[in-house]
């Protein structure tokens, strides 16, 4: 069967290479490596087999070679076809072995497969350390983006378009830098202007501008995964974790160099301990979602750890470098020089890291409110201690006299699965129970219930209470908003357990169908229940049952004052109750009202701000530290220490910390890594995002991927020349955008020439400037500027679209209507993931589970549905309307035109304008503007 | 049902928006165009390739890799993981072994300290010609067995219900992946240009545990998401305002179509401008035909009747029964993908199937809303003739543990082995494939991952689940991520 093969090895023979022994490092390994070990490594082994070591390939024991016999040796067998010209059972996927390598293969098991002592095969990436995003930056080879760009285009036979006139420009470079459209009146002052340097002084007067900050913090926001819920099963809101926000707006608008900032998200609590407006940075770690659901399970709970571990590894690589460390979790990566051993070593650098709050104040702030703590907090314990002091005295006497109360105890403690009372028949419409103590604490006075029986007396007794005999039941009861009933009093007269009423006040009350004459009352909490003790059931201690006929006069036919205390707590408090004397009491009371007072005074003095910023925990961060086989941290392999990632070798120093090293040192060793002048990733990838950002694409289109599955850069040199001009201006972006938005590559028209079209549709070449589509938040901000209702307001809580409800899950309820509250910039939004919001949904806001490097631009039926009938349009119409005001409809279609679309119409717009507002009315006319194209495309 | 009435449209409105006149009133030649370029079919997607999106037409019906046995799909999800042990996978080793520890099991599982083995809750009975064992909890979906294609040797990747869920739908257990509807949105289009081409019908109890992550379409365009309605819940914003006229209504929108036009007319060759303006005639079909579907008055008597959707007695029930006459509604009309929840939140069980602390009871009152009507939609769908293109699937994010948990009269949750069905295109009848240990503690024969279960999905509507990719920060990205075979045993 393999005569073609043989014929083939018989060539070799003739041409008299016969006599050469197989080197196998250099001869077998680099195709075992290319095209068996993807599949077949510890990792991943496909089929069970795995060919990285001598072990597994000579002494599996499933005859994978048989050393001597390549016709024996199913590895061979697999590799090569059965007949001539025939398809190989392996590999799967990708290219078969060559001839030649298919007899070197079978030469080399004949000749006994020698294989040299502790030699490992690892899966080759498609890529080595030399991949183009990996190399030095190049030295600049033009001073300016106008003649990189221009000499793609002559190569490519095109030319630029001539500069946009005034009106797109200015409106293209303040939405571009502030997200928001120009004033009417900016747009006239800079069309009508003479100076030559008009337009260098708009760029800087928008980069002073707050709003700036706005903008391009949304950006960084999408970057790095910023959301305000936690995601999976519970997907809890996060209130605290808007003053990262706020960081981040604020630094953008400082100028803050942007290494300084990548220092400080990974490592900013390190570093600037004391000063919460930098420390606030390392938020960063979590602003991701993360599983907090409590998994019992030890196995499941070492699983969500190393996933939430992947979480911030991952959006560390992907926001600072470009990379996609993830790739690595379980294997080698398989296309760029990322070892799994690399990412291993990553997670270790953030092993201390959890989620959660922190407080985070000033050594001066923690100070000041300890002062005026401190002697409230003096005055409280002295008089505890006084009014403890008066309690022993009483219960020294309750210890004396306690054998004579305990003899009026003559009934069993109350029951939660069940509790009798019977009386003398009596006539009742209505039947009461009051809590005076339960039994988990007997201060408390709220119980749980999950039946109430009422018999009526007589030969044949029966449950009166049901429902189903006509009972109702009235008390307060816990709610939950989007599960009415859940906990309410219509429970304990349903004839069945297992639902509980859960009171929030003293008591409940049944009412009869009719009035009927009853003698006997049994009442539950935990009626079947194995486990009665659980807290959930929580029950009457003391209680006393009233009865009513017209729910005016009642009378007390039953109460628990006989029966045994449940436990000590209760026994105390029974008899402090009746033990205290009218003096102590009064004492008592006095006692307790300072106390009281007090301590609503000290809660007076505001708290230390609390932030979601996550805590670091030496212990989590404990070492040995090991690569998890197959990405599973039941199966532990080599042993890793925190250090930086070999890719990076040949152009940064690295480092390697011991294990024993602290988490602090770990992220600060990190984040001065990244931020290394030799990197040239970090600057290259933050160059990309400007360019990105500022021309709808990047000039590599993959902008969180510079690897071999990412796109390849446009224009390289450009690339580089970016990098360096960032870090030669210290890493700030003003300066950037002034470099790119001041050149004529910016500054030309969107105008279409189909010719150009043809050679390069998308533009990547940049013969026009791209047109595009505003984004979600760019819509939402515009109607409200428009329309003159955007509320400027800066920083802190940010408002909501939705109605946040949450009982053990959390719910997000769209609101249909859209208050003045919410008439801030979108970036003020509170995000919560997995969550829908009419408009910002619709129009492409990210879930912000994921990194977010480029957002999509859709269209679609549900955004016109939206757009049309929200009430959030129909107000803004309003306002807008408003806002135009009365007059004559070609004067109203004017000013129409400026605020929305910032130019005059021309005659036919004002004639069409004008005549629509006549017949349909201003407000109808205002809303088809808010819907229409050029309010929300840019030239 | 008000919300769907069709009162709600003004009659100019409808006058405008009448089909027949539809493509020939509209304000401008490049809108009609870009809606007819919407509407034009493609061919078999070529080779390796992922759907090509053309953002002016990205709903046009695409092809496929292979010839599809199935043209639309409508999966039942029963949220909060509804036990095996209680439906489809008969152990009467657990009767005989009920109430003694499980050796070597495990003490501790999501929830806490595990008791002793259960019996099952409910008697088990053959069923049909195959003598399948199924037990009385579902006497209805019961009689379908001989139907059916059953795989009881379904694992997870993980034991809590949100990224159950999310695994389930997105094949991922993090948040964040693009839901099964969406990449079948993404990679067929539809076949009906007035209605969403994945339609998710929410529970009548509330949203499922990883909420809109099971419709949503994450890195997909949102175009691709699912758009959740019920027979009681109507579209958001579906409705023109109730205070604007029908007049007013209609001439706003054609006011809106000169601005369009002329802005359009400025600014050649920008696809996405014409793409826009057939987006707002595509929203306008929408409001025509979402209120006809939704509105099952014209639905007879037998027919409310068959689905239990006739009776006032329990409210869930009728609400759930709409939901499934609501699907089958969809599907006639060409919906692609359909998504019918029963069950919400967890709740300690008593909103969806989260038996921990008192299984029989809860499932007693799940099992009522549950099988009658679900059983209807399958028969329903037979009679018409629509199962022969329609594939239906049965689903839940997990299995439960053969003990109860300590002190209680539940079962925790179980990742390991649990069933899942299917029937319909393409379905071999009558089958069981994979199997549990004897005590259904784990899958222990022909082992199947989700992944595995949603590529056999995948496959029946023509596609295959290795090159249907979509690319995402630096990996191109599947429904399966690495993993999944088809199960080819449970194929016609």
């Amino acid at each position: 069967m393999r005569v073609f093969l043989y014929g083939f090895c018989l060539g070799i023979c003739l041409v008299g290479e016969w006599s050469w022994s197989v080197d196998f490092e250099k001869e077998i390994k680099p195709f075992l490596e290319a095209k068996c070990l993807g599949c077949h490594n510890p990792n991943i082994k496909k089929g069970d087999l795995s060919f990285s070591s001598r072990t597994e390939v000579l002494e599996s024991g499933h005859g994978l070679v048989t050393p001597g016999d390549a016709g024996a040796s199913d590895l061979w067998l697999a590799a090569t076809p059965d007949e001539p010209g025939g398809q190989p059972s392996m590999p799967k996927d990708g290219e078969p072995l060559t001839d030649s390598e298919a007899a070197l293969l079978e030469k080399w098991i004949d000749e006994g497969a020698q294989w040299p002592e502790g030699l490992v095969l690892r899966e080759a990436s498609k890529t080595d350390k030399s991949w183009w995003a990996y190399r030095k930056l190049t030295p600049a080879k033009f001073d300016s983006v106008d003649r990189y760009i221009d000499e793609k285009l002559e190569e490519a036979g095109l030319e630029r378009n001539p500069e946009a006139n005034r009106r797109d420009l200015i409106r293209r470079a303040t939405y571009d830098l502030t997200g928001l459209p120009p004033s009417p009146e900016e747009v006239d002052a800079f069309v009508a202007s003479k100076d030559p340097d008009a337009y260098p002084k708009l760029i800087d007067r928008l980069l002073a501008s707050p709003r700036y900050g706005e903008r391009w913090g949304r950006h960084w926001l999408d970057v790095i995964r910023y959301g305000e819920s936690n995601g999976f099963e519970r997907n809890f809101i996060i209130n605290e974790l808007w003053p990262f926000r706020d960081y981040v707006i604020r630094s953008i608008n400082q100028d803050k160099p942007f290494d300084q900032l990548i220092r400080e998200h990974i490592a900013g609590d390190v570093f600037a301990k004391g000063d919460p407006e930098v420390a606030i940075g390392s938020a960063f770690l979590v602003a991701g979602p993360y599983d907090d659901v409590g998994n019992q399970d030890p196995n499941a709970k070492a699983q969500i750890r190393a996933n939430t571990l992947d979480e911030i590894v991952n959006a560390t690589g992907e926001a600072f470098l470009g990379m996609t460390l993830g790739c690595a979790r379980c294997h080698d990566h398989k296309f760029d020089p990322i070892l799994q051993k690399d990412y291993y070593q990553m997670s270790a650098t953030f092993a201390g890291v959890r989620h959660g709050r922190t407080t985070l104040a000033t050594p001066e702030e923690r100070r000041l409110r300890d002062e005026k703590l401190k002697p409230l907090q003096v005055r409280v314990a002295s008089l505890t201690s006084e009014r403890s002091k008066l309690r022993r005295v009483i219960a020294r006497r309750i210890e004396e006299k306690l054998p004579e109360y305990e003899k009026e105890w003559t009934r069993p403690k109350v029951d939660r699965t069940g509790t009798e009372e019977k009386f003398d028949p009596v006539d009742a419409r209505f039947v009461r129970l009051i809590c005076d103590a339960n039994d988990a604490r007997p201060e408390g006075k709220n119980f749980r219930l999950d039946e109430v029986e009422i018999y009526s007396a007589g030969d044949n007794p029966q449950n009166v209470a049901l429902a189903s005999a006509g009972g109702k039941a009235v008390g307060d009861a816990r709610k939950i908003e989007d599960f009415p009933g859940a906990y309410g009093a219509h429970l304990v007269i349903d004839g069945k357990t297992g639902e509980r009423f859960i009171s929030t006040s003293n008591q409940i009350t049944i009412e009869l169908g009719q009035p009927t004459r009853i003698d006997r009352i049994v009442f539950s909490s935990a009626k079947g229940e194995r486990i009665s003790q659980h807290s959930k059931f929580s029950f009457l201690a003391d209680y006393r049952i009233e009865v009513s006929l017209d729910d005016e006069k009642w009378v007390e036919v039953a109460n628990g004052a006989d029966r045994q205390p449940v436990n000590k707590a209760h026994r105390d408090h029974r008899l402090m109750l009746v033990e205290t004397t009218a003096e102590e009491r009064k004492e008592n009371a006095l006692l307790t009202a300072e106390i009281n007072r007090l301590n609503s005074e000290m809660k007076k003095i505001p708290e230390l701000p609390v932030v979601w910023m996550g805590t670091r925990n030496a212990g989590d961060a404990k070492g040995p530290f090991h690569l998890f086989i197959g990405g599973s941290p039941q199966r532990k392999g080599e042993s890793v220490v925190p250090a930086s990632l070999s890719t990076l070798s040949e152009v940064t120093p690295g480092y390697r910390l011991p294990e024993d090293s602290s988490e602090a040192e770990r992220r600060l060793r990190l984040a001065e890594w990244i931020t290394h002048p030799g990197n040239p990733l970090a600057a290259r990838v933050l160059a990309n995002r400007l360019w990105h950002y500022h021309f709808g694409t990047g000039i590599v289109d993959t902008p969180n991927d510079f690897g071999y599955m990412g796109g390849r850069p446009s224009h390289p040199e450009l690339l580089d020349f970016l990098a360096h001009e960032l870090k030669r201006n210290g890493w700030q972006l003003k300066a950037m955008h002034r470099l790119i938005m001041l050149s004529s590559t910016y500054r030309q028209s969107s105008g279409y020439r189909e010719a150009a079209a043809q050679k390069d549709g998308d533009s990547r070449l940049l013969w026009r400037f791209p047109p595009r589509r505003l984004s979600a938040e760019e819509i939402r901000d515009t109607i409200l500027a428009i329309s003159g209702k955007l509320d400027e307001k800066m920083g802190g809580p940010g408002f909501r679209l939705y109605h946040y409800m949450s009982d053990n899950v959390s719910t997000y309820e769209p609101l249909d209507e859209h208050g003045p509250e919410t008439y801030r910039r979108a970036v003020y939004h509170q995000n919560a993931r997995s969550s829908v919001v009419d408009l910002m949904t619709e129009f492409d806001q990210p879930d912000c589970a994921l990194s977010t490097p480029r957002r999509a631009r859709t269209t679609t039926p549900l955004q016109a549905l939206t757009m049309l009938n929200h009430d959030f349009t129909l107000d803004m119409a309003e306002a807008l309307a408003d806002r135009v005001g009365a007059g004559l409809p070609s004067e109203q279609a004017s000013r129409l035109f400026r605020y929305a679309y910032v130019r005059e119409p021309d005659e036919v717009e004002q004639k069409q304008v004008a005549e629509a507002i006549e017949t349909t009315g201003l407000r109808s006319v205002c809303r088809a503007i808010l819907n229409s194209n050029e309010l929300i495309y840019l030239d | 049902m008000s919300g769907y009435s069709a009162e709600h449209l003004s009659r100019s409105g409808r006058h405008l928006l009448d089909r027949r006149n539809f493509l020939s009133s509209s304000a401008t030649a490049l809108s009609s165009i870009a809606l007819a370029k919407m509407l034009q079919t493609d061919q078999l997607l070529a080779g390796n390739a992922s759907p090509v999106i053309d953002p002016a037409q990205p709903y046009a019906p695409r092809g496929t890799h292979h010839e599809p046995k199935a043209k639309n799909v409508i999966v039942i999800f029963c949220a909060g993981a509804v036990s095996q042990l209680e439906t489809w996978d008969y152990k009467p080793e657990l009767i005989r072994q009920d109430g003694k520890p499980l050796k070597g099991g495990p003490a501790v599982t999501f929830q806490g300290p595990a008791g002793n083995l259960a019996r099952p809750q409910y008697a088990f009975r053959q069923r049909g010609n195959t003598g399948k064992w199924v037990s009385d909890m579902i006497p209805h979906l019961a009689e379908l067995t001989d139907d059916i294609a059953f795989v009881q040797s379904l694992t997870s990747e993980t034991n809590t219900h949100g990224p159950a869920e999310n695994f389930l739908s997105t094949g991922f257990v993090q948040d964040g992946f693009p839901s099964m509807g969406s990449w079948l949105s993404y990679a067929l289009g539809s076949e009906n240009q007035d209605l969403p081409a994945f339609v998710s019908i929410l529970d009548p109890r509330g949203v499922p545990q990883a909420s809109v992550n099971n419709w949503g379409s994450a890195f997909l365009p949102a175009e691709f998401q699912g758009t959740p309605f019920s027979a009681s819940r109507p579209i958001r914003n579906l409705n023109s305002p109730g205070n604007i006229s029908g007049n007013q209504d209609a001439a706003a929108r054609s006011f809106l179509q000169r601005m369009n036009a002329r802005h359009l007319e400025k600014n050649p060759g920008d696809g996405k401008l014409a793409a826009r303006i057939a987006s707002y005639e595509l929203a306008a079909r929408m409001q025509l035909s979402v209120p006809e579907i939704g509105d099952l008055s014209t639905e007879p008597e037998h027919i409310l009747k068959l689905y239990g959707a006739d009776s006032d007695v329990n409210p869930t029930k009728t609400a759930y029964a709409k939901n499934c006459i609501l699907a089958r509604r969809l599907v006639e009309k060409g919906v692609r993908f359909v998504q019918l929840f029963n069950g919400a939140y967890a709740s300690g069980g008593r909103l969806n199937w989260d038996g921990h602390r008192e299984l029989k009871k809860q499932y007693d009152v799940h099992a009522e809303i549950l099988d009658q009507p679900t059983a209807a939609l399958i028969k329903d769908l037979k009679q018409r003739g629509l199962l022969e293109d329609t594939l239906v699937v049965f689903c839940t994010e997990f299995g439960r543990m053969p003990m109860f948990q300590k002190g209680a009269q539940g079962r925790d949750h179980n990742p390991d082995g649990f069933t899942c069905w299917l029937t319909g295109a393409g379905v071999k009848p009558g089958v069981t494939h994979g199997k549990t240990d004897e005590l259904g503690r784990k899958a222990v024969e022909d082992i199947h991952p989700l992944y595995d279960f949603n590529a056999t999905i995948l496959h029946l509507l023509g596609i295959d689940h290795e090159r249907l990719t979509y690319f995402h920060n630096g990996i191109e990205r599947r429904l399966t991520n690495v993993e999944g075979h088809v199960i080819r045993q449970v194929l016609t």
